[in-house]
């Protein structure tokens, strides 16, 4: 704690048993790095002493643009062996004291900063000092690498000066470089795609650690980027010295626009003792440059542009072209789905086409078997056959099936009815419908008939009578069925099973068909009921 | 033996009429009826011994002719083409019937057990049982009638533990440690019974669930009855019987 208040501490004021030399302030001490005190004239201001740098532990500098003179001493600690010490001392480089022992005779005891720890002290010079740079390099020679290196600059800072600009961009080997070297105030950079890197290039000087590099964006007025080191790697002048230079990614300018470059001195203006230093000449240390940064993404050349064109318009096909495959899926699952639906439909049809009522077939066996015990034999056989006839129909899984054999499949029904309740019945139809070349789909109407039979007239015995007709309308084809019967409520749900296997046939029917092509007319009366079947735009 | 025969197609009577005169000589019909109200007439003014009763009689049944009696002692052989309901109810009575078109050898049969009950002057009450399956739903049928050589027995279904196979007879093993030999096929009882829960655990055995204790593996599958016997299950039943039981 102690040696860092001793070289940190701001003022540290002690008296000095040396009398004043050359107007310099003894009085005033300030530390100047490592085991170094000076003390300058008495009339300087802006006295910036002991600047450290990042990475540089040992070297620390003073600037000093207004001292004439200057006095430099060192203190040691009681506990350090002081014939150890060698220093040395360069005048703008030029060595005027080299390796030289601590002269042990002139050690004086001293209190440091009115500390109470005594220190050994002696003065290693004094200088004329305006206009020159002092360095004095001071080591143990137990530790000959540690040298503590104190500047003293007593002639105005330079401001930094840019050299060039370089841009490294990828290539097929790998990288490669392209130089602006035509350094104004204000620089326009475009950065491809491929240019990865921004390297700013440096004037060489003696004190480039003391400069450090922050980018700005004019934008936003905030600080984007900040280096305090600089490379020496292979950016040689032409006078064969490595130039400073540092690596800027490109991925610190998220947008095209301005940004500010500034180089200036670690020196901070403020912080000192009688500091009388206005914004304006401290700006004259600062170098300030503009770079007016386009990004590639913005900006694309011809090619570039026709290239990205290109690309857009391939995904975009590509895009368009999924769509259509997926519609075309989508299309292609639903004629799928569609299929399957009339599939099951179809296969309901059939299963209800099956259920001709076997009340009807076993009674009608019943029948035949009537004429046999009578020995009607020619009877029996007729029957018999009609009978085959229409178990074939029900068996067949034919989807359609013509008026004329429609008409026969009734004939054979009714005759068979017949024989059980002796009515009358009638088949007409249109001169100009074709029974042989028109289809419908099979047992359409043989539910419906069943029911007159079974309904309408069974208990009415011969005077009981049915009419079936098949008319043509326009393009419609018009199927009637109508009895003498007592007619039936519409409104009474349980009016037999075929009836409602018919209507729910008829609904998977236009479910095949499509657009509703089949309608079911019911119109009972007190004397007999009318059943109008139509199948719109058939013929 | 006077009879009456009941249907509405007449067809049918002139067929029934036909065949009675050839194969039964016995039986004399007195009347046909056509309707249910025409029915009742003649079974009133006749008093026959026999009636044939066709079931499905367009909107109505041959059932209501009999709802519609207030006394009963006939023997009827009911008849029809096809109906399932009338014909399980008709099966739990133990009451005789015949499908059309007739087959002429199960009519000389009917005729033949008619003729027998009326000579032994049993009182009929399986019309009666009969209409009383009736009002209840199919499943909820809870009583059986048996036909035993010389009596008919209604057995509740819950007190019947078993039946056994006996060559054409079924041997009913009942709760009450008793044995009732009756002369039909297991098979028709397996089907009578299946929809009540019996389980046919093997071809000469039907077991009432509810007298079963667990289920042994000895032998690939034996059920134990808390009766203490121990009834085969044969490899075919063996799935459908483990199933039916994890449901109980």
């Amino acid at each position: 704690m102690k040696k860092i208040i001793f070289i940190f501490l701001s003022l540290i004021v002690a008296v000095s048993t040396v009398n004043a030399q050359k107007g310099i302030n003894f009085n005033h001490i300030y530390a100047a790095g490592g085991k170094l005190l000076m003390c300058v004239d008495s009339s300087a201001k802006n006295v910036f002493y002991a600047i450290g740098f990042p990475n540089q532990p040992r070297t620390t500098l003073s600037y000093l643009p207004e001292v004439n003179n200057l006095s430099i001493s060192i203190n040691f600690r009681k506990n350090i062996n002081i014939r150890h010490y060698r220093y040395t001392i360069l005048i703008d480089s030029k060595p005027i004291v080299l390796n030289k022992p601590i002269d042990m005779t002139q050690l004086k005891d001293t209190h440091a900063g009115g500390d109470e720890e005594i220190f050994s002290s002696t003065t290693l010079g004094i200088f004329p000092v305006k206009g020159k740079i002092i360095t004095t390099l001071i080591y143990s020679i137990d530790k000959p690498q540690d040298i503590d290196k104190a500047v003293f600059y007593v002639k105005p800072i330079p401001r930094a000066k840019i050299l060039s600009f370089r841009k490294r961009f990828k290539t097929n080997q790998g990288v490669d470089y392209k130089w602006i070297t035509d350094i104004k105030d204000r620089t326009r950079i475009a950065l491809t795609e491929k240019e990865d890197e921004l390297t700013i290039v440096k004037d060489k000087s003696d004190i480039d650690y003391l400069y450090y590099t922050s980018i700005k964006d004019k934008k936003t007025n905030k600080i984007i980027f900040k280096s305090t080191t600089w490379d020496y790697g292979g950016i040689i002048s032409e006078d064969h010295e490595a130039l400073p230079s540092i690596n800027i990614d490109k991925n610190i300018f998220k947008k095209s626009g301005e940004y500010e470059i500034i180089i200036q001195p670690s020196i901070k203006w403020t912080n000192c003792l009688d500091c009388d230093i206005s914004p304006k000449e401290t700006e004259k240390y600062i170098t300030r440059h503009t770079l007016v940064i386009t990004l590639a993404e913005e900006s694309y050349t011809k090619k570039e542009l026709y290239s990205y064109a290109l690309m857009a318009a391939f995904v975009i096909g590509l895009n368009f072209l999924l769509i259509l495959h997926a519609i075309k899926k989508r299309n292609k699952k639903k004629v799928v789905e569609q299929e399957q639906q009339k599939n099951t439909a179809k296969l309901q049809l059939n299963s209800i086409r099956a259920q001709l009522n076997p009340h009807f077939l076993f009674n009608a066996l019943s029948g035949i078997q009537n004429l046999m015990n009578k020995n009607e034999i020619d009877n029996a056989n007729k029957y018999l056959s009609k009978f085959a006839r229409l178990t074939r129909n029900v068996l067949d899984d034919k989807e359609l099936i013509s008026l004329s054999q429609e008409k026969t499949l009734l004939d054979d029904y009714l005759q068979m009815e017949q024989l059980r309740f002796g009515f009358k019945y009638e088949i007409n139809r249109s001169e100009n419908l074709d029974l042989d070349n028109v289809e419908i789909p099979s047992m359409l109407l043989q539910p419906f008939v069943e029911n007159a039979v079974k309904h309408g007239i069974s208990k009415k015995a011969t005077n009981g009578k049915i009419v079936i007709t098949f008319t043509k309308q326009a393009n419609d084809l018009v199927l009637t069925i109508s009895d003498n019967g007592n007619g039936f409520d519409t409104e009474k749900k349980n009016n037999g099973l075929g009836l409602q296997l018919s209507a729910s046939r008829i609904a998977l029917l236009n479910s095949i068909y499509k657009e509703n092509r089949f309608t079911l007319a019911i119109q009972p009366s007190t004397n007999g009921t009318k059943i109008s079947l139509t199948l719109t735009d058939w013929l | 033996m006077k009879a009456i025969l009941i249907d509405d197609e007449i067809s049918n009577l002139e067929n029934l009429r036909t065949l009675l005169e050839k194969h039964c000589p016995q039986v004399s019909i007195m009347a046909t009826a056509q309707n249910i109200n025409d029915a009742v007439d003649i079974i009133e003014k006749y008093s026959p011994d026999l009636v044939f009763l066709d079931i499905q009689m367009g909107e109505q049944t041959g059932f209501d002719v009999l709802k519609l009696l207030p006394t009963r002692n006939f023997e009827v052989i009911f008849v029809t083409a096809y109906d399932q309901y009338g014909i399980q109810a008709v099966k739990f009575a133990a009451l005789d019937y015949l499908l059309k078109p007739i087959d002429i050898e199960e009519l000389i049969n009917a005729v033949n057990k008619a003729e027998h009950k009326l000579a032994t002057q049993i009182q009929n009450l399986q019309l009666d049982f009969l209409l009383q399956q009736l009002k209840k739903p199919e499943t909820n049928i809870s009583k059986i009638a048996l036909q035993m050589q010389s009596e008919i027995r209604y057995v509740a279904l819950s007190e019947i533990i078993r039946c056994e196979a006996d060559n054409t007879y079924t041997r009913f093993f009942l709760s009450s440690n008793e044995k009732i030999l009756v002369s039909k096929s297991l098979k028709e009882y397996a089907d009578l019974l299946r929809p009540s829960g019996f389980l046919r655990t093997h071809q000469s055995h039907l077991v009432n669930p509810k007298y079963v204790k667990s289920w042994l593996k000895e032998d690939g599958g034996i059920l134990l009855l808390t009766s203490g016997e121990k009834i085969p299950v044969s490899k075919p039943n063996k799935d459908t019987v483990k199933q039916a039981l994890q449901q109980l």
